[in-house]
């Protein structure tokens, strides 16, 4: 007997990415999904942007999830600026799904945030393919990766919104060229906003908080 | 990288449909995997093998279609098909407009049950 089944095999990850979202348009929090590979500076992104904000005094309320395999390390990094913060060990799983996140909400004041990150797994494969709600997703690459990555990884850098090239500082010492990863990754992704960023001496940091401050409005 | 992960939701699925439908064993099922979904056929075949035993898709076989990467140019409106996980540009005009029409499938099509 045939039997039609005519299904998205991630379809009960999505319907649960479509529930965080309606809680989290309820709350008026805009939420981006931030990912990399391991050691790009995803949470050194974070603590930049924590430590502008709050010496700029802008009024940017920010949270954030953090997700990895084992350890606190991530969300101890967070908590040192007094952001609301929770850690999610995905105990092997190599990115976070929408489960996850909603598991974690309650832990979380959405109603006094703008902006949310999710923190997810270093991983520059699989945190493409599954929605956790987000409003946005936001990659970061470091120029010690190389510029070939673009052209490996091609789903990350389509299906994000934003790239932040990081360790820009440290370009001189590579062999990084900057101009073919931003000509690859506008070609995958021509509506690609890109940002070049040092979270070691923080420049770039300010227009990162200033766009991210406009798109939150957005929530 | 995750194709245990996709295996399980495809087992949770097909499982709960076959009982549903009032069988009790699934033979067969069919799904479709596209060139740029960032999963491996082979990878997923392997792990659907790994962990359907004691379910009633224990002697089931997986048939995987595999979904060339198809884009269709805005500017040009030609429709190319490419055998690459991504495209960068239209192949006839150049173009770095165009919407990726199939190629990102991670579907289940049917199943044979008895």
């Amino acid at each position: 007997m045939k039997v039609k089944v005519v299904t998205k095999i991630l379809e009960a990850n999505d319907r649960i990415a479509v529930e965080n979202r309606r809680l989290f348009d309820h709350a008026g929090v805009f939420v981006i999904n931030l990912m990399s590979g391991p050691g790009a500076g995803k949470t050194s992104l974070l603590e930049q942007t924590l430590t502008q904000t709050i010496s700029q005094k802008t009024d940017l309320k920010i949270g954030v999830v953090e997700g990895d395999i084992a350890g606190t390390d991530d969300a101890e990094r967070i908590e040192r600026f007094g952001a609301p913060v929770v850690q999610i060990n995905t105990g092997g799983a190599c990115h976070l799904d929408a489960n996850m996140i909603y598991e974690v909400l309650g832990d979380l004041p959405l109603v006094s945030l703008d902006i949310l990150f999710i923190e997810n797994v270093g991983n520059l494969v699989c945190p493409a393919e599954f929605k956790v709600g987000e409003n946005m997703k936001v990659m970061l690459l470091s120029v010690t990766e190389g510029h070939d990555k673009p052209l490996k990884y091609p789903l990350m850098f389509q299906e994000s919104s934003a790239l932040v090239i990081n360790k820009v500082d440290l370009a001189p010492y590579t062999n990084v060229d900057m101009t073919k990863i931003k000509k690859d990754a506008l070609s995958l992704n021509p509506k690609l906003k890109i940002f070049e960023v040092s979270c070691r001496t923080g420049e770039g940091i300010a227009d990162w908080i200033a766009w991210l401050t406009e798109i939150s409005k957005k929530a | 990288m995750h194709e245990v992960s996709i295996a399980l939701n495809l087992l949770e699925i097909i499982t709960t449909q076959c009982r549903k439908e009032g069988y009790s064993r699934i033979d067969a099922v069919r799904i479709k995997i596209g060139r740029a979904s960032g999963i491996m056929p082979d990878a997923l075949a392997f792990a659907f093998g790994a962990i359907k035993g004691d379910s009633i898709a224990e002697t089931a076989l997986l048939e995987i279609e595999e979904v060339p990467l198809t884009g269709s140019c805005r500017d040009c409106s030609a429709v190319f098909t490419t055998e690459a996980e991504y495209i960068l540009e239209c192949p006839s005009c150049n173009s770095a407009s165009f919407s990726i029409t199939a190629g990102r499938e991670l579907d289940i099509i049917d199943m044979e049950v008895s």
